[in-house]
C-alpha cells in the first residue's frame, strides 16, 4: 500500500491548477454555482474544452490509438478531481471522456470512432444520455422506447425523461428496443444519435433544482441510420454495462462538495463564526464524509489501474459519494439560517444543485441491494 | 498510488491473524472480560514476534503498525497493542515498558488499560510525558464495555520523562489515529458476527438476510466501514498528519455509531447475550468512541488544521 502521488502525478496537478488560476474568469465562482448543465457554464466548456484538448489533457488517459497518451487512470482521476474542485469547467464533456468515448472504443466500428472520437477529443462536442423513461427509470431494463429498422435506418418513436444536456447536446447516447418481442435486457440496442435529426423534440421540465436541468426528449419517426448503432443489435445491455462501470465513478463529485465545504468555512470566517464548535464541527463532519468518499473512490481507480474487472466497490465508492454531497448540502442550507432560503444565494445554488445527487444515475437503493449481494454476500429476496 | 498491501505487508497481516487465531478471538475476550483481566499472554506472544515494533523496524512505518492493531482488534485481542505498537514509538521514538496506557493531563475520567499499565504516556500541556506507573497510581474501573479501564491519580503531572516541547500534538495525533484503526477493526468484528447471523437467522420461512430492509442497513454499514478503514490507512502512511488523523477518527467515531445500532437491531434478543459473539466488539466501539474527547474533538482538531490558518 502506499499512498503518494508519483512524481509526474504531482507535477500534473501543479500545472493544472496553474492552467485552472489563469484560465478561470474573475467571475467563474458565479458561473459554476448552478452546475455543469447551465446556459454559462456550457457556454463557457465551449471556449474551455479546446485549450484543455490543445494541452492533451481532456483525453490522456485514451489509448494513443484514440488520440490520448495511455495515461494511468491515476491521470484521469487527478484531472476530474481538479475540475469537480473548481465546479467543473468542462460542463457536460466530462461524461463524453469519462465513459462515451471509451465505449465508442471499445464497441465502436471504425466509421464509428473516426466520426466521433476526435472530436470528443478535441473538446467540441457535447452529448446526453437517453437512457430513463416515464416507465424505466431505476429499473432501466424495462425500456419501450422503440426502434424499428426500415431500409436501413431505425425508425425511433417513443420519449426519454430527465436528460441532463439536452437542450445543449449535439449527440445523443440512446437506448432503443430494437425487438419488439423481447423483454428485460434482451432486443436492447444503442444508437449514437444527431441531435439535429427531424423528429426529435427536447422540451424543459421546470424543476425545483433548477432550470434548463431536467428535460425530456420526444422521438417521432426519427429516422436513424443504421450505421449508427453502436456494438451488435439487441445486445446493448452489455454495452450499458460496461458503459456505467465507467459512468459510476467518473464524477469527482466528492471534490465539488469538498470545494463548497471551503467556500462555507471562509463564509463563517468572514461573519466571525469559524471558531463556535458547532460550525467547526459540523464542517469536519461533512469533510470527513468527503474524505471517506475520496478513498472510496481511488480504491476502485486503484483496480481500474491494475486491469481488474470493476466489483461492488463501485458501488460502495458511488453512495459514499451521494452521502457526501448531501451532507454538504445539508450543511450549507442550514449554516447560516434563513438567508440560504433567498433565491440564488449561494446556499440554494448548493442545496438544490445536490438535491437530485441520490437518485441520478442510480438511485442509492440500487447501489445498496448491489452492494448487499457484491460485497456482504447476503442472499437474494 | 498503489491500494494493495505488498508481499512484506500482507506477510505482518497474515502473520498477525495467524497468531491472533490461536490467542485472541471471542472466547479467550470473555474469559478476559469475566476477569477485568489483561491479556498478557497475547502481548507476549505478539511481542515476541516482533509485531509490537514493527513501526520501529528498517523500511516499515505507521502503516505497518496500523495493520498489527486492525488485525489484533479485528480478532477481538484484549491488548493495548495500538498504544504500543503505533502511538508509543511514533511519539516517544522508542518502545516503551508495556502495557502503555494513554491519557489526557487535566481528565480524570477513567483510561483504558489504565489498571493493568506499566507506562502512562500523558498528553500534559504542550508535552507528552512517560511516566512509570507504580502501585496505587492507577486504581480499576468496573466496566461492560469490553476493555479494562483505570482512572488515574491526578497527582501524576510532572512525573517522568518529558518528550520535549509540541510532543503533545505528535501524541495526540497518533492516538488519534490508532483509535480509527482500532475502531475499523472493531467494526469489522461486529459486521462480520451481525451478518452471520443474518445468513443463518430464520424468519418468516427465510433468511432475514434476505429481506431488503436488513440488506440496506448492512449495506450502509459496510460502506461507513470501509470508509474508515482506508481513511486510517491513508492517514497512516502519512504519518498521521493532524488533520487526515482527526478525521479519520472522526469518521470512525461516527461510523461506530452507527454499526453499534445496526448490528444490535439486527441481531435481535440474541446479540444482547454473552452467549452471543456481538456484544464483545459492538461494547468496545462504544469504549472507544468516547476515548481522547470522542467525535467532537476529532471534528475540532480537523477542522482547525484544515481551516483555522487559512484565508
Amino acid at each position: 500500500m502506499e499512498f503518494d502521488w508519483s512524481e509526474d502525478d504531482a507535477r500534473f496537478r501543479r500545472e493544472l491548477r496553474e492552467f485552472l488560476d489563469a484560465g478561470l474568469p474573475e467571475d467563474w465562482d458565479a458561473i459554476a454555482e448552478h452546475g455543469p448543465g447551465s446556459d454559462a457554464q456550457v457556454a463557457f466548456a465551449r471556449r474551455f474544452c479546446p485549450r484543455l484538448a490543445e494541452r492533451g489533457w481532456l483525453t490522456q488517459s485514451w489509448p494513443r490509438e484514440f488520440g490520448g497518451a495511455d495515461a494511468s487512470p491515476w491521470r484521469h482521476a487527478i484531472l476530474g478531481e481538479e475540475m469537480w474542485a473548481r465546479g467543473e469547467p468542462r460542463g457536460p464533456q466530462y461524461m463524453n471522456v469519462n465513459w462515451i468515448g471509451p465505449a465508442i472504443m471499445r464497441f465502436g466500428s471504425e466509421a464509428q470512432q473516426r466520426e466521433h472520437l476526435p472530436r470528443i477529443a478535441a473538446g467540441e462536442v457535447f452529448w446526453c444520455q437517453g437512457f430513463s423513461e416515464p416507465e424505466a427509470g431505476s429499473d432501466l431494463a424495462a425500456l419501450r422506447t422503440a426502434a424499428r429498422l426500415e431500409d436501413g435506418h431505425y425508425v425511433v418513436n417513443g420519449g426519454k425523461i430527465w436528460t441532463s444536456y439536452a437542450n445543449h447536446a449535439d449527440h445523443c447516447f440512446l437506448l432503443v428496443r430494437t425487438d419488439p418481442a423481447s423483454k428485460r435486457r434482451r432486443g436492447i440496442s444503442v444508437l449514437l444519435v444527431p441531435m439535429d435529426l427531424p423528429g426529435i423534440e427536447v422540451r424543459e421540465i421546470p424543476s425545483v433544482v433548477g432550470d434548463r436541468y431536467f428535460h425530456e426528449v420526444f422521438f417521432n419517426d426519427v429516422r436513424v441510420p443504421e450505421a449508427c448503432r453502436l456494438g451488435p443489435a439487441d445486445e446493448g445491455w452489455s454495452v450499458v454495462t460496461y458503459a456505467l462501470q465507467y459512468e459510476r465513478v467518473g464524477a469527482a463529485r466528492y471534490a465539488r462538495a469538498a470545494r463548497t465545504l471551503d467556500q462555507l468555512a471562509e463564509r463563517a470566517r468572514e461573519r466571525g463564526r469559524l471558531g463556535e464548535p458547532e460550525v467547526e464541527e459540523r464542517l469536519a463532519g461533512a469533510r470527513a464524509a468527503c474524505e471517506a468518499a475520496r478513498v472510496l473512490t481511488y480504491r476502485v481507480i486503484d483496480r481500474r489501474a491494475r486491469g481488474l474487472p470493476p466489483s461492488a466497490d463501485s458501488n460502495v465508492a458511488r453512495v459514499a459519494g451521494t452521502r457526501a454531497e448531501q451532507h454538504v448540502a445539508r450543511l450549507a442550507l442550514e449554516l447560516f439560517g434563513t438567508e440560504g432560503l433567498e433565491h440564488g444565494s449561494f446556499a440554494d445554488a448548493q442545496f438544490r444543485a445536490a438535491m437530485p445527487a441520490g437518485v441520478a444515475v442510480g438511485a442509492t437503493e440500487v447501489q445498496l441491494d448491489l452492494i448487499a449481494r457484491g460485497v456482504l454476500e447476503l442472499p437474494r429476496e | 498510488m498503489d491500494f494493495e498491501l505488498d508481499d512484506d505487508q500482507r506477510a505482518v497481516r497474515e502473520a498477525v491473524e495467524r497468531l491472533a487465531e490461536r490467542h485472541a478471538g471471542v472466547e479467550r475476550a470473555r474469559e478476559l472480560a469475566a476477569k477485568q483481566a489483561y491479556d498478557s499472554a497475547l502481548e507476549e506472544a505478539l511481542d515476541e514476534a516482533g509485531f509490537l515494533d514493527v513501526a520501529l523496524a528498517d523500511g516499515a512505518g505507521p502503516l505497518e503498525a496500523a495493520l498489527v492493531v486492525e488485525a489484533v482488534a479485528r480478532a477481538a485481542g484484549g491488548v493495548a497493542v495500538a498504544a504500543a505498537a503505533l502511538v508509543a514509538p511514533a511519539v516517544a521514538g522508542r518502545s516503551l515498558p508495556r502495557p502503555v496506557a494513554l491519557a489526557r493531563g487535566g481528565d480524570p475520567s477513567p483510561v483504558r488499560f489504565g489498571a493493568h499499565a506499566r507506562t502512562l504516556l500523558l498528553a500534559d500541556g504542550d508535552e507528552a510525558r512517560v511516566i512509570p506507573l507504580e502501585a496505587g497510581d492507577v486504581a480499576p474501573v468496573a466496566s461492560s464495555y469490553g476493555y479494562p479501564l483505570g482512572r488515574v491519580s491526578a497527582d501524576l503531572g510532572g512525573r517522568g520523562e518529558s518528550l520535549g516541547p509540541g510532543s503533545a500534538e505528535r501524541l495526540l495525533r497518533f492516538w488519534r489515529l490508532a483509535l480509527a484503526v482500532e475502531t475499523a477493526g472493531v467494526m469489522a468484528a461486529a459486521l462480520e458476527a451481525t451478518l452471520e447471523h443474518v445468513k443463518q437467522r430464520r424468519q418468516f420461512g427465510r433468511a432475514i438476510g434476505s429481506f431488503q430492509a436488513v440488506q440496506h442497513r448492512l449495506a450502509e454499514c459496510a460502506i461507513e466501514v470501509e470508509g474508515s478503514r482506508w481513511l486510517a490507512y491513508e492517514a497512516a502512511a502519512h504519518g498521521a498528519p493532524a488533520e487526515a488523523a482527526a478525521l479519520a477518527a472522526a469518521h470512525a467515531t461516527r461510523a461506530a455509531e452507527t454499526v453499534f445500532a445496526e448490528t444490535h437491531q439486527l441481531s435481535g434478543a440474541i446479540g444482547y447475550t454473552h452467549a452471543h459473539p456481538l456484544h464483545v466488539s459492538s461494547m468496545r466501539l462504544q469504549a472507544l468512541r468516547l476515548e481522547e474527547g470522542g467525535a467532537s474533538a476529532h471534528r475540532r482538531a480537523a477542522a482547525r488544521a484544515r481551516w483555522a490558518g487559512r484565508g
